[in-house]
């Protein structure tokens, strides 16, 4: 059992130019979590859900610094008397970045490895990994090295470890982010399996469809307290709109209602002929005869992890040498170095593409016109940057400022480039309703302006907000391509509830 | 670079401990390093270097056995006949290479087949049972666990910076390099911090004791090999 | 030490020796141009000066750059360099912990210094060039060309490269040092990494 009496906890972290953090913590918090419940805690960016997991997996305070007052008791114990030792024993952690959180090169020392750390009997350790291998159904992902998994796999993975190690109370810290519905499925699984077996499960979370059946409570917070409480009869009852009113997402995506606001006929295209690239590890590959791409729309490129969205994203893009066949656009073919000059690509992590040390200088530096002099190029990305609610920030150094702001400086070096065609790699992972909106906003906008715009993308949600065009993949090939519309976005429901007994790949 | 990720590939009489395979290279780069063309040392040096080519075929590294093979064969053939039949600068070229081949070859060739035939579990594991401290293990497991994060995030960084179009000329080698170099030391710094809060969840800690599923242990192979490197370390030394 | 190193240090320690090994590497590969080859004790600190000075920033106790160098001489052993490799290693780890610690892990101007005492340890990497080479030269040209010649030969190549190489390991340590501090202010300090 878990007990927080009026727990309050405040970080040290403001940046150095004086940017605030984002992060709240927790404010006179009192929270009762029974042995064996299935706790849901929720919100907006910022209200403190995060915290408590900290509190509970004891990263507050042995990592994070702040203030910290108020009682939390961990079994009966003050987790205070406790080292974060011997927290770990009684409880296991689960990231919301697959790639950061695992020690080791090979999964299966990756399983053992919180055992080991506890001093298990090898034996043991050992025997639990092939049990929980079997009652997962994943010993296909044994003894490999983590470094060739999707990032459902590694999820799995190190979900796997913690149920080697078999901890009583399980923290989880919005796990589905990076995740395709295929693979939030193998989760689900997984929980189901925990809650089975009585552990006590805190997951924190922006997309709550997978929790609906599973969720005994659920905590709706703001600003580090506890705005509403829904128990399991509550939760069942409650509707989209009401839902949507809080700041969540919706817990059943079928309810999810689609109104197409605007037709628009694209004219021109961006034509794929016998498209294809294979690595050379020949693993991933795309094979596509033909492809058409409606321009100055906006096109979602949706699949399950490994089906080729970003391999044919980055030869779009040019970034592949190697691909062979043809692409068009506007009449013109282009080879890879003409598609990098037309193509612009909001990555994944932003700060793999933030080089400068200020946000004008980074828009700056996507202005290759050569008639401007600075001073133009100046204005022009103000104007820019002003447009984009980052006006205040243009001197402030890239890192320093928050992962939206991040992304809106891409996106702003993106308009700067004057590159037509617009390319976003899941812009809404780990999103709540409210910036997800935003970016569904901004991309509209970015039609309006006329650029060519593809998203990859798994957000269900976020797709019936703002794409016209639907393009699936599975195993580097187009299974379909359609207009979004009243009639065709069945075809869309269909795919995101396929319950396939998951082939290959998670 | 990159440690073999599987237990040793070799199968049966060939799979050595980690630690043999450290007594190994001692041995041979000890042998090679002051290696004279007479007597027993010359006999010792045959033998050294005939090792790796054994070593790398025992992992069924077929293209380096060959490769390292026709390395050591060209330079011993050079050192016995073309060395004493030429002179001048020829000579002193030939003989540099010969020289450095012939010293270091076998050496560094022993240290790849150590890289490629050693999973990183069983290395660490090797280091923790000789006792190395955890101070020196832990940042040893962290560093190879690393490396192949590096090399996406530089993919990574490198896509952005072709897609952007910057830092392609040379003409301004040092723009290019800080392009590079700042978001992997500024990714590094997140990593590293993410990465010890997990840790941390998991349990790791310095003054504990592990234990580990990594199975290695000596087997009279390697101690037949350890005595006879012994041996012939001794023997070096006597004469 | 025990009690000083938390895992977060351990962590960091093993991160950014990575990093600089890595740096390490590729600046050592594209070295393989002979025109870079000599100059490979200058240009190598040069580039590695600069994660290692954001290394340098992150420690805060002694020990962390003495494992550090451990780490880099078994990692050198292991890829089969000879075994000098520890003791300069070693000794240019120490001192530069000691040069660390004098300006109580704050002061940069000695974490520039220590940038420079650190490459020293390249030179463990060439060491063996110089003595093992010598004998073996001497022993085999001894019986075609005569003392006298060897005699010459050896006085004056070796030696003076060899401090050559010294001063270009701390030369280019230093400049390594000083375009790591600007990057840090331009970048790490505007951005609340520090």
């Amino acid at each position: 059992m878990i007990e927080f009496s009026n727990v309050t906890f405040i970080y040290n972290a403001t940046r150095a130019d004086g940017v605030k953090e984002d992060t709240a913590g927790v404010r006179d918090l009192n929270i009762t979590v029974n042995d064996g419940e299935f706790l849901v805690l929720t919100g907006g960016s910022g209200c403190g859900k995060t915290t408590v997991i900290r509190l509970i997996n004891g990263l507050i305070p042995y990592f994070y610094n702040g203030e910290l007052s108020g009682k939390i008791n961990l079994e009966n114990r003050d987790m205070r008397e406790m080292s974060i030792y011997d927290i770990s024993e009684k409880v296991g952690s689960v990231f919301q970045n697959p790639k950061s959180q695992f020690f080791n090169v090979n999964t299966t020392d990756e399983m053992a490895f919180a055992a080991e750390n506890q001093s298990r009997d090898p034996q043991e350790i050992k025997t639990m990994i092939g049990t929980t291998a079997d009652s997962l159904k994943i010993e296909s992902l044994l003894n490999r090295n983590i470094f060739d998994l999707s990032g459902g796999e590694k999820q799995l993975v190190a979900c796997a470890g913690i149920n080697v190690l078999s901890p009583n109370i399980i923290v989880l810290d919005e796990p589905s982010s990076n995740l395709d519905h295929r693979a939030i499925g193998k989760l689900t699984d997984m929980l189901k399996l925990w809650k089975k077996q009585g552990k006590t499960i805190i997951i924190a979370e922006h997309r709550l469809f997978y929790l609906k059946d599973l969720a005994d409570r659920m905590l709706v917070m703001e600003e580090g307290k506890i705005k509403k409480e829904f128990d399991a009869d509550a939760i069942n009852r409650l509707k989209y709109e009401e839902l949507d009113g809080l700041g969540l997402r919706p817990l059943v995506l079928e309810d999810i209602p689609f109104e197409k606001t605007e037709e628009t006929t694209p004219e021109k295209f961006v034509e794929l002929k016998d498209f294809s690239f294979s690595y050379k590890d020949k693993l991933h590959s795309i094979d596509i005869p033909n492809l058409s791409i409606p321009a100055k729309c906006i096109t979602a490129v949706i699949g399950h992890n490994g089906a080729g969205k970003s391999t044919l994203v980055r030869n779009i893009c040019g970034l592949e040498k190697r691909c062979k066949g043809l692409l068009t656009y506007n009449g013109k073919s282009m080879k890879y170095k003409e598609r990098l000059h037309s193509c612009y690509m909001i990555m994944q992590d932003v700060n793999h593409q933030l080089f400068t040390e200020s946000v004008a200088d980074e828009v700056m530096l996507s202005i290759t016109c050569k008639k401007m002099n600075e001073e133009e190029k100046r204005k022009k990305a103000e104007n820019i940057l002003r447009d984009l609610d980052l006006g205040d920030v243009t001197e402030a150094h890239p890192m320093a400022l928050s992962g939206g702001q991040k992304q809106r400086t891409a996106i702003a070096s993106g308009i700067a480039s004057d590159k037509p065609i617009i390319i976003f790699d899941e812009p809404t992972s780990g999103l709540d309703l409210c910036h997800m909106k935003q970016v569904a906003d901004r991309i509209k906008e970015l039609k309006r302006f006329g650029k060519t715009v593809l998203i990859v993308t798994h957000d269900y949600e976020f797709i019936l907000r703002c794409c016209d065009h639907i393009i699936r993949m599975e195993r580097g090939k187009i299974k379909e391509s359609y207009d979004l519309n009243e009639k065709t976005v069945n075809k869309l429901r269909d795919y995101i509830n396929i319950n396939d007994g998951g082939k290959e790949n998670v | 670079m990159e440690m073999g990720l599987k237990p040793s590939t070799a199968k049966g009489v060939f799979r050595l401990d980690p630690r043999t395979k450290l007594a190994l290279l001692i041995t041979v780069g000890i042998i090679m390093m002051s290696g004279k063309y007479t007597g027993v040392e010359y006999t010792l040096r045959l033998i050294c270097i005939c090792v790796p080519f054994i070593l790398l075929l025992s992992v069924r590294l077929y293209k380096s056995a060959v490769i390292a093979a026709v390395l050591l064969l060209a330079t011993v053939l050079c050192e016995g006949f073309i060395i004493p039949k030429t002179s001048g600068l020829v000579n002193l070229l030939i003989m540099i290479v010969c020289g450095v081949i012939s010293r270091f070859g076998p050496g560094y060739l022993c240290g790849w087949y150590v890289v490629r035939s050693t999973s990183v579990s069983e290395f660490v594991t090797a280091m923790e049972r000789m006792h190395f401290p955890n101070v020196i293990t832990i940042p040893m497991s962290v560093m190879f666990r690393y490396f192949p994060t590096l090399k996406e995030e530089y993919a990574s960084i490198h896509d952005a910076m072709k897609m952007r179009e910057i830092g392609q000329s040379i003409k301004n080698p040092f723009t290019h390099v800080e392009y590079i170099l700042v978001p992997i030391m500024m990714s590094t710094v997140q990593i590293a911090n993410d990465l010890s809060a997990a840790s941390l969840t998991k349990g790791l800690g310095t003054g504990r004791k592990r234990t580990h599923i990594c199975n290695i242990g000596l087997t009279p192979v390697d101690v037949g090999l350890i005595v006879i490197m012994t041996g012939m370390l001794a023997l070096f030394f006597i004469f | 030490m025990e009690k000083k190193f938390g895992i977060r240090d351990l962590i960091t320690v093993g991160v950014f020796t990575a990093l600089y090994f890595v740096v390490t590497f590729v600046v050592a590969c594209l070295g393989f141009v002979p025109i870079f080859m000599v100059l490979m004790p200058l240009i190598g600190p040069i580039f590695n000066g600069i994660p290692l000075m954001l290394y340098f920033s992150k420690i805060k106790h002694f020990g962390m750059i003495t494992v550090t160098s451990i780490i880099i001489a078994i990692l050198m052993f292991i890829t089969g360099h000879p075994y000098p490799i520890f003791i300069f290693c070693i000794v240019a780890g120490l001192i530069t912990e000691f040069v660390l610690r004098a300006g109580k892990y704050e002061s940069i101007k000695l974490c520039v210094v220590g940038s420079a005492t650190f490459s020293l340890w390249l030179l463990g990497m060439v060491i063996a060039f110089f003595f093992s080479y010598r004998e073996s030269y001497f022993a085999s040209l001894v019986d075609g060309y005569g003392q006298e010649y060897v005699d010459t030969m050896m006085s004056y190549t070796p030696d003076w490269v060899f401090f050559t190489m010294i001063l270009m390991c701390l030369v280019g340590g230093l400049i390594g040092g000083l375009l790591g501090a600007k990057v840090l202010k331009k970048h790490f300090r505007k951005a609340g990494m520090i």
